[in-house]
């Protein structure tokens, strides 16, 4: 992991493309393996007995590891590729120490998510949504949490906090909040039981999204867009006010997800009401957004600012989703059906996974000694893009008609046997959606080395980094 | 990147984002106190003033089973959570009070319905039904999507390991202490209740089951067959699982179970008998109640059995093997299947699955021997071959035939 970048320059520090390279591709390997969990789930759904009652690969086990796998294997891996480039950027520092940051690649990998997954097929695990590995894993999350915060966040303290820009908030935000939510996820409703825990369970669904994948999404939207298009973002006063409003708001959504239960009602309420602000802030959010990507067209030739940019596009569509979804005439209906699954992947898959994949790229076209194919990034891109929209748009349409069953008087299994041809279509969007994630291996690990130079200077043209950074530096801009 | 920075500016900004800062950390305490610590008391103290005294906590198995329930996800398809809504108390029963969840260490809510919501599926199922529904949920239910845990048995659905036994011992739990709490329970429960409007939804009944009084009321009178194909198609859908295509009792589902599904292309029904059977389950068997499908399709369904044994010639009896029969009749059944074969004896009141109503439903003359040759096992009834002679058990099984009142003809 010694091998550095050609980047650095007077005043900005090397990136530690080696650890970029691993955590990257660490990323899409397990992002594989999460969606061969997904896929053999759903298969299972159309052919229960197709394993003939095998114990590890049963349902159940397989659904946990799915979820983890997508949010610990494949986002955060994503997310920390994205904060070794994007650090000594931000901050014009390096990292705390490369010794740390591969303390941390082993432990994420080979202490947390690894076996995880196995303890789970084992039947070691936690019946709890986004908390499924078992205890003894999250203590190592925990830990691990920790070391990237001294990794990543000293950085921007040393350099001051008065000028940063709004990818380095959210950053700080992520990191802090996730390790402040994180153990009350995994851990209070094991020690608090029934409805009460339930309450804290309910929170945490939400700031897994909300306080974790969220912040560090937008964190490299905001960073890739400005360093793409070649202009500063359109308001930084805008980022900033969506970025306060963000953390005010998405920690009080969390008991939306019991809407109708025995937690009270005032609670639901205030929860209801936060989640409709939310989708009042996200407006703001990809307002600026989409004001600072005009003139680059609706499909970029940047791939990165491509999937980053549709990864904007579905943040607004999920978040409005979200704040209708919540409203209790609308939950009510919907709640439990698989109108959420979809809505869940709109979110995981289209906001979240093109944004990790974008940043991920871009970072990536910028190891000088990595491997790079455009052809078959942007296949990737086409596929995903096609695959996301076929399974949404698909687990919605199911949603609804599973709802119009159970409010009938109809049979259960009558909503079984209409979900089934929605699953099947489900089943099948797999195959764009795993062909678009074996692209996107394909992409980053063919081609020429250099060759992601080639693809920047083919799109927007290679600049320094130093003249990146200004426009990652809002309050120096702007004020002076 | 040394640049000037205003320096009134800069510390006003300064402080700004400390102001941010601080707040941001405290909206998330905010959250945790709001949305996570009070509700917490509120709900402490709900469940300090509506449990009953002493609510029902888990036995070592059931804990055992309940981690079992944990481990395979069985809470991301069934919902232990019965919304303040009027359709989710229609189909599940009384919405889950707090109380109900005070041992629940994690909680298992879920958040996805699959199948269905498992609140009160404590007593609602025979045994060998769970065990056969687990062991191979399609031969019970042929259009679930139930994964197979066989891996809790010892390769036969009538073969639980420990596992399966201590998991079925906590699904008979859920439910069972809001049972157990009975009248007085709910009436504490409500005078308790700070949310007046939420105790409005309660369902009816505690437990909206199928199988137990989904729709209340007496067994409807079936009407006459409309759409056989319709009928057969529910029939494949709800009943082949067990009873078979043919209806002979050799369905899929049915090797696990005990008793044996009943074999209807050898028996006579009425159709008064098939509607109590079909609103009501059969007790002391794995039959469920059908109460929330459609009067109508009961109806179909009900024309199907019949048709399973069709019209066939009837021997005539020589009055004195009726004479032995009656006889054998009075002294050996008489005291459960009662005088008149009404499956109404005074024993009845001992037995754990209702004796045959002859005059309801007539096995066949083959049924009729094999029944009192080998008995039917777990029931009550026994093989009568050491007891009575081969002549007796002729003549009893021709005699027990008589009873039979078939609906008018002009109700078929």
């Amino acid at each position: 992991m010694d091998r550095s970048s050609s980047q650095s320059s007077a005043s900005v520090p090397a990136v530690e493309t080696g650890l970029v390279y691993w955590h990257g591709l660490a990323a899409i390997v397990m992002l594989l393996v999460s969606v061969a969990f997904g896929i053999l789930a759903s298969t299972e759904l159309l052919l229960p007995d197709l394993l003939r009652g095998s114990v590890w690969f049963s349902w159940g086990r397989l659904r946990y590891d799915h979820t983890q796998g997508i949010l610990l294997g494949w986002l955060a891996n994503a997310f920390f590729a994205f904060l070794y480039h994007a650090v000594p950027v931000l901050t014009g520092r390096p990292v705390t120490s490369v010794r740390l940051g591969q303390w941390l690649f082993g432990l994420w990998n080979f202490a947390v998510v690894l076996p995880g997954w196995m303890l789970v097929l084992a039947g070691f695990s936690q019946p709890l949504e986004w908390a499924e590995f078992p205890l003894v894993i999250d203590a190592f999350v925990v830990l691990a949490l920790l070391i990237a915060i001294i990794q990543f966040l000293p950085p921007f303290f040393s350099r001051g906090l008065e000028d940063l820009y709004v990818s380095s908030w959210y950053v700080i935000g992520g990191l802090v909040f996730t390790l402040l939510a994180y153990p009350m996820g995994n851990f209070v409703p094991e020690l608090v039981p029934g409805a009460r825990g339930a309450a804290f369970s309910g929170l945490w669904i939400h700031d897994a999204i909300g306080l974790f994948v969220t912040p560090l999404a937008l964190a490299v939207i905001y960073f890739v867009i400005p360093a793409a298009t070649r202009r500063p973002i359109y308001s930084h006063f805008l980022s900033m006010l969506g970025f306060w409003l963000l953390f005010f708001l998405y920690p009080l959504n969390g008991t939306h997800h019991y809407v109708f239960s025995v937690i009270p009602m005032s609670a639901q309420k205030g929860a209801i009401a936060a989640s409709a602000l939310l989708g009042v802030d996200v407006i703001l959010v990809v307002a600026n957004l989409f004001l600072s990507l005009r003139g680059a067209g609706y499909f970029p030739r940047d791939l990165p600012l491509r999937f980053v940019g549709t990864g904007t596009m579905f943040y607004l569509v999920v978040s409005i989703q979200g704040s209708v979804q919540a409203q209790m005439p609308v939950n009510q209906a919907i709640h439990f059906s698989d109108w959420v699954v979809g809505h869940s992947h709109l979110a995981m898959l289209g906001f979240a996974t093109f944004a990790a994949a974008g940043g991920l790229t871009h970072v990536w076209q910028r190891i000088p000694w990595a491997r790079y194919n455009h052809r078959a990034m942007a296949w990737a891109y086409w596929l995903l893009f096609t695959g996301v929209i076929i399974m949404v748009t698909d687990l919605t349409a199911a949603g609804l008609v599973e709802a119009r069953l159970w409010q009938s008087a109809a049979p259960w299994l009558d909503s079984v046997r209409a979900a089934r041809p929605f699953w099947l279509v489900r089943t099948l969007s797999a195959i764009p959606i795993t062909a678009g994630f074996v692209a996107l291996l394909v992409g980053l690990t063919t081609g020429k080395r250099g060759a992601g130079m080639d693809a920047v200077r083919d799109s927007i043209g290679v600049e320094p980094i130093q003249e990146i950074a200004p426009r990652l530096a809002p309050a120096l801009t702007e004020l002076t | 990147m040394s640049r000037p920075v205003p320096s009134n500016t800069g510390r006003v900004l300064r402080m700004s984002y400390l102001v941010a800062g601080v707040a941001g950390l405290g909206f998330f305490v905010l959250s945790v106190l709001i949305l996570g610590v009070w509700p917490g008391r509120v709900l402490e103290e709900q469940t300090r003033r509506m449990s009953p005294e002493h609510p029902l906590a888990l036995t070592a198995s059931e804990q055992r089973g309940r981690a079992i329930y944990a481990r395979e996800g069985c809470a991301y398809c069934h919902t232990q959570q019965i919304r303040y809504l009027a359709a989710d108390a229609a189909r599940f029963g009384a919405p889950t009070l707090a109380w109900e969840t005070r041992f629940d260490y994690p909680h298992l809510w879920g958040t996805r319905r699959i199948g269905p919501d498992l609140s009160r599926e404590g007593s609602v199922r025979a045994a060998d039904w769970q065990f056969s529904h687990l062991y191979s949920p399609r031969s019970i239910v042929p259009d679930s999507v139930m994964p197979a845990y066989r891996g809790l048995f010892d390769g036969a659905p009538d073969r639980p390991t420990q596992e399966a036994r201590d998991l079925l011992a906590y699904i008979e739990t859920l439910g069972q202490a809001r049972q157990l709490a009975g009248p007085e329970g709910e009436a504490r429960a409500r005078a308790a209740s700070h949310n007046m409007e939420l105790m409005e939804v309660a369902s009816p009944v505690l437990n909206a089951s199928p199988a137990m009084t989904r729709r209340q009321g007496d067994h409807p009178q079936l009407g006459t067959v409309q759409d056989p194909g319709r009928g057969m198609a529910i029939y494949r859908r709800h009943c082949a699982g067990c009873h078979g295509r043919g209806g002979e009792g050799d369905g899929d589902g049915a090797s696990g179970l005990e008793p044996r599904p009943a074999n209807l292309a050898e028996h006579e029904y009425t159709r008064d008998r098939l509607s109590f059977a079909l609103w009501n389950g059969v007790a002391g068997t794995a039959m469920p109640a059908w109460r929330d499908l459609p009067v109508r399709d009961l109806a179909e369904v009900a024309g199907v059995i019949r048709a399973f044994h069709g019209e066939r010639g009837e021997p005539n009896l020589p009055a004195q093997v009726l004479e032995l029969g009656a006889r054998v009749y009075s002294d050996r059944c008489a005291q459960c299947h009662g005088e008149k074969g009404a499956g109404d004896g005074w024993a009845v009141r001992e037995l754990r699955v209702v004796p045959t109503n002859f005059v309801a439903e007539r096995p066949s003359l083959a049924e009729s021997l094999r029944a009192l040759r080998n008995g039917i096992e777990g029931t009550p009834m026994a093989p009568w071959t050491g007891q009575l002679s081969e002549a007796e058990l002729s003549a009893v099984a021709y005699y027990v035939r008589g009873f039979y009142q078939p609906d008018g003809l002009a109700d078929r």
